[in-house]
């Protein structure tokens, strides 16, 4: 209500109209008084000089009949005052000229009697004409009010109204659907409101409305849903619609309030991804707070076997023995090793704590080899086969190389496993160009597959499919990809076995400083 | 070797890691003695042969830093070579400004250590072989370009990624794509690398 008393505020010239013909009607001014006595006295004048001009014809007779349409006029539009005027002005005129012939007879006074008498009903009538008028303007002028009154509140509500008949034809468009859609109301108003619909619902929804006229079956009626709507530059938009209908006089019409839902998506969408992004956070903070203890732990006896291995490679490096060589090799191997766990434990500790990594321009078809290799110790003796189907063009991401080997390890190394007891044992890792400049990494195996009931929750910490299982590697996995601005989504394997779907922001060539 | 007679004094808490820096010091022909806290190596520094010093940051008592304060106040120049498990940035700066010769992340690579206990210890050397590393790292910083070296001030502000993104009004990524791209400029192993060749360079030029 306060809206609608803002619009009449803002917009009170009819308001304002109608309360000056009101003050009209109750004190008549002198102009008005003027017009209606002055309206009396022409009539009697123009009754005169018909009379007049027909005495040749009458001599004497009908005195007084020429002035009753006088009276009629005078009263029903000027009221008793010109009435009774015209009805006096009638009689002296009538008795004046009938003195004029001849001596007035008893007859002649009779008939000034009954002249009077029914100029009297004549007033009488004339005075229920003119109200009666009056009433019919004054609730003409009412309907107009009341009308403008709800149009100022229906144009100041911010959910659009439509209306449409039986046949979808737009009836009335308020003006905040044409605030929504874009379109006039001059240029919609008689044609079908399916314009106001993208496809496939524009052709669908004559059907609709021709289904619920047969059958009465309510979808949406009284129900309302969200449904899409398209603006007169094409664009589409959520919408939420309540269609109300109406039945007046045997014809059917149908209201519809639309109120736009692009706002609350985006306010939906935006507390969607704050969620997500606790959680994320509530995740990160238990692995964070386990990877820096871990870091701390175990950085110590890490350096300490890093510092032993070296220098006994270093006390070999004095002996000149050929048949020390491999065991030289074998420290030099141990010390990069134990350096490289140093590595991952560091970046998944900066990882965690900071929510960032070392990223480098990367390229995927290289680090896949390389993750492969390790993956791969000793998985041809289990009669894994192994094929990589590399795509053009999917070739460098932004990525921290270590974390996201440490992912395709943990899938691949899961996928062998999972492939045990197949009679079939086919590892493929493919990439490809995603849709949102992102490439995709899949990894497919011909195992086990996963139970439907585990694979919703797969990616949260400590659900495991196996017997040791810790059940954090895939958690860590979808820390790690979604850190890196990517998804990691697990599926069926149509030939049996389970799918892997990695996606990472792609690197256009021109980006880089260097060439790889 | 000028260095000889000459001992580094290790100090960790942590035992295993003493001995067995002391081990492989040891296979390269260099004297060591362990010291079990900062604390307990200041109470002997009256009777010992400074060389060059190896501490850890983080132990119970006195920090590594506390230890470079106080040698600091009492005007004793031995060189100080910083070792951590927690390699954060703002840590090797301030390691670096209170007077480290060296800051290193656990588990280290041997050549480096040793590299940068030799330089510690024969300081003449050492002096003309870091004039030649600030050299090769003045020319790496030469060839950054303006958006490279804003994201390394950043870095070395020890400010992460979205605040560096911030500050400069460009996007995440794109500060992402400049750190890796400067990070293969400077050919550093990693951020606590690249923080350590930016101080070199920094502090040996304005020193």
């Amino acid at each position: 209500m306060m809206e609608a008393f803002k619009e009449l505020q803002a917009n009170p010239q009819a308001g304002l109209k109608s309360a000056a013909k009101a003050a009209d009607r109750k004190t008549p001014g002198w102009r008005d008084i003027a017009w209606r006595y002055g309206l009396a006295l022409f009539a009697i004048v123009v009754a005169l000089a018909a009379r007049t001009a027909l005495e040749s014809v009458l001599r004497g007779e009908a005195s007084y009949l020429f002035y009753m349409p006088a009276i009629l006029i005078a009263s029903a539009i000027g009221g008793w005052g010109p009435g009774l005027l015209t009805t006096a002005l009638g009689l002296s005129l009538g008795l004046f000229f009938v003195a004029d012939i001849r001596t007035l007879t008893a007859a002649d006074y009779v008939d000034a009697a009954v002249f009077a008498l029914v100029s009297v009903g004549i007033l009488w009538r004339g005075e229920l004409l003119r109200r009666f008028r009056g009433a019919a303007i004054s609730s003409a002028e009412d309907a107009e009010t009341r009308a403008a009154h709800l149009k100022s509140i229906l144009d100041s509500i911010p959910d659009a109204m439509i209306v449409i008949d039986d046949r979808g034809m737009m009836r009335s468009f308020s003006a905040a659907a044409e605030r929504l859609f874009g379109y006039s109301a001059a240029d919609v108003l008689g044609k079908n409101v399916k314009m106001l619909m993208p496809q496939p619902y524009r052709d669908a929804h004559d059907d609709y409305l021709n289904r619920y006229l047969r059958t009465g079956d309510r979808r949406i009626i009284g129900i309302g849903r969200v449904v899409v709507g398209q603006r007169q530059d094409g664009s589409t938009f959520p919408i939420e619609l309540a269609v109300g209908e109406v039945n007046v006089h045997h014809q059917r019409h149908f209201t519809g309030f639309i109120r736009d839902l692009t706002e609350r998506q985006q306010t939906e969408a935006r507390l969607q991804e704050l969620q997500s992004e606790l959680v994320h956070i509530s995740r990160l903070t238990a692995m964070g707070e386990m990877a820096s203890a871990l870091a701390h732990e175990l950085n110590q006896p890490l350096s300490a076997i890093a510092n032993y291995v070296k220098g006994s490679r270093r006390v070999l490096d004095g002996r000149n023995d050929d048949s020390l060589t491999p065991l030289r090799d074998a420290l030099d191997k141990a010390g990069e090793q134990a350096l490289r766990a140093g590595q991952i434990i560091r970046r998944l500790r900066d990882f965690v704590a900071r929510g960032e990594s070392e990223r480098r321009v990367e390229n995927v078809r290289k680090l896949i080899e390389e993750a492969s290799a390790l993956a791969l110790v000793g998985a041809k003796d289990t009669g894994v086969r192994v094929r990589f189907d590399f795509a053009p063009g999917a070739d460098l991401i932004l990525a921290d190389k270590v974390q996201i080997q440490q992912v395709l390890l943990n899938l691949m190394r899961n996928a062998i496993e999972a492939m045990e007891i197949s009679p079939t044992r086919d590892l493929v890792i493919a990439t490809a160009l995603a849709d949102n400049n992102m490439i995709e990494i899949r990894v497919t195996d011909t195992g086990s597959g996963i139970a439907p009931e585990i694979a919703g929750q797969l990616f949260q910490p400590f659900v495991t499919t196996k017997r040791h299982g810790m059940g954090v590697g895939l958690s860590i996995s979808r820390t790690i990809i979604e850190a890196h601005g990517g998804t990691i989504t697990v599926g069926a394997n149509p030939g049996g076995g389970t799918i892997f779907i990695l996606t990472l922001p792609a690197v256009a060539q021109e980006e880089t400083s260097h060439v790889l | 070797m000028s260095s000889e007679g000459a001992v580094v004094h290790i100090i960790d808490d942590d035992e295993a890691l003493r001995e067995s820096l002391a081990f492989l010091l040891s296979t390269a022909q260099i004297a060591v003695r362990s010291h079990i806290s900062a604390a307990a190596f200041l109470e002997q520094l009256q009777d010992t042969n400074l060389g060059c010093v190896i501490t850890d940051v983080r132990m119970p008592g006195l920090s590594g830093i506390d230890l470079l304060k106080r040698l600091r106040e009492r005007k004793i120049g031995v060189p100080v070579i910083v070792i951590t498990g927690h390699g954060d940035v703002p840590l090797a700066v301030e390691a670096m400004k209170s007077g480290a010769v060296d800051f290193l992340e656990k588990p280290f690579d041997d050549e480096v250590l040793l590299a940068s206990v030799q330089s510690a210890l024969q300081e003449h050397e050492g002096q003309s072989k870091r004039l030649i590393e600030r050299a090769v790292i003045e020319d790496r910083l030469a060839a950054l370009s303006k958006r490279e070296r804003d994201v390394l001030s950043g870095l070395i502000a020890g400010r992460a990624n979205k605040q560096i993104a911030f500050d400069l009004g460009i996007s995440p990524r794109t500060v992402e794509i400049y750190r890796a791209n400067l990070m293969e400029k400077m050919r550093a192993s990693s951020l606590s690398d690249l923080v350590r060749m930016a101080l070199i360079a920094e502090i040996l030029g304005s020193g």
